[in-house]
């Protein structure tokens, strides 16, 4: 459990490292066969022939599974309000059966809300890393968001 | 079909998902277990009022439309060169409103620009923007999305 951040936490330059997932060839299959049923994420053998060369999570896959680590390692249940968007998802790096997966945050900017008193806007980078079975680490997918974040009551 | 056949500015309906409070909980049990999206009650006395949808969630509804209709195409013989679509990533991302149980969302893609992609001239980028509305029209969520699309062979 995350200890209670709250928006004066969050500030400019601070970085958080967290999480440990460790992503199934099951858990791949059965996001994609809901929500994203292309071979190269549902069908380990067509996946061979294709261009990845084997079963690859779907990057929306990637993006739920970085918000279950955030809320998980960052984030109580009352830490955020919700997020307004995404200014760019970038994926990186396929991620596999077997990854291990983990999370970096930075705040990029945290403004207090004029009108809302009692919450601010923080812009976080998170970076998504997997780790790989050999324990070789890479980013998998990066993203920049705005962050509706409750301050401590006051 | 390749990039260079794929004509710019027209607008196509990708299909439609219905939210329901028994998925909007599924998913955000799994990925994003905000009380906002996975408690009736206390959603309630959310900001929102009221349980609402991850916005990966909608994200993710996205894909699903987008797979099923393009399967649709292959099938129909309009769309024969690829069965895996790759991306790089998707940029602005905007939840413009909360998703409420009973909100069916009708998805829609419009392609409005091609991008050379430099290491892989055999490719290039389609950028669209995708926009998901209710029955009276109401924006919800839109982003543009990036999608590589081989191009003719020379």
């Amino acid at each position: 459990m995350p200890e209670h951040l709250r928006f004066e936490d969050f500030t400019v330059g601070r970085k958080f490292t967290f999480g440990d997932h460790l992503v199934t060839e099951k858990a791949i299959i059965d996001f994609a066969l809901e929500y994203d049923p292309q071979p190269m994420h549902v069908d380990p053998v067509a996946a061979k022939n294709d261009m990845m060369g084997r079963l690859i999570a779907s990057g929306w896959h990637l993006c739920a599974l970085a918000m279950r680590l955030i809320k998980d390692g960052l984030f109580d249940d009352q830490t955020s309000l919700g997020s307004p968007g995404v200014d760019e998802v970038q994926w990186r790096r396929p991620v596999r059966p077997n990854d291990r997966l983990s999370m970096e945050a930075e705040v990029l900017e945290a403004r207090s809300s004029k009108s809302k008193p009692g919450r601010g806007i923080v812009r976080f980078r998170f970076d998504l890393f997997r780790t790989d079975e050999a324990g070789k680490r890479q980013l998998a997918i990066t993203y920049t968001s705005p962050v509706m974040i409750r301050k401590r009551e006051a | 079909m390749f990039l260079e056949d794929i004509p710019l500015g027209h607008k196509a309906t990708l299909g439609s998902y219905t939210f329901t409070q028994e998925n909007i909980i599924k998913f955000a049990r799994e990925f994003d277990p905000q009380p906002f999206h996975i408690d009736p009650e206390a959603a309630r006395d959310s900001l929102y009022g009221g349980l609402t949808a991850s916005g990966w969630h909608t994200a993710a509804a996205w894909m699903k439309v987008m797979v099923a209709h393009r399967y649709a195409q292959i099938a129909s013989g309009m769309d024969a060169t690829q069965e895996n679509y790759l991306s790089p990533g998707v940029r602005e991302m905007k939840w413009l409103r909360p998703v409420r149980p009973g909100t069916t969302l009708t998805y829609t893609t419009e392609p409005f620009n091609k991008k050379d992609w430099p290491t892989r001239p055999e490719l290039g980028l389609l950028l669209s923007m995708n926009e998901a509305r209710d029955a009276e029209g109401k924006l919800y969520y839109s982003f543009v999305s990036q999608v590589f699309i081989a191009k003719k062979p020379e």
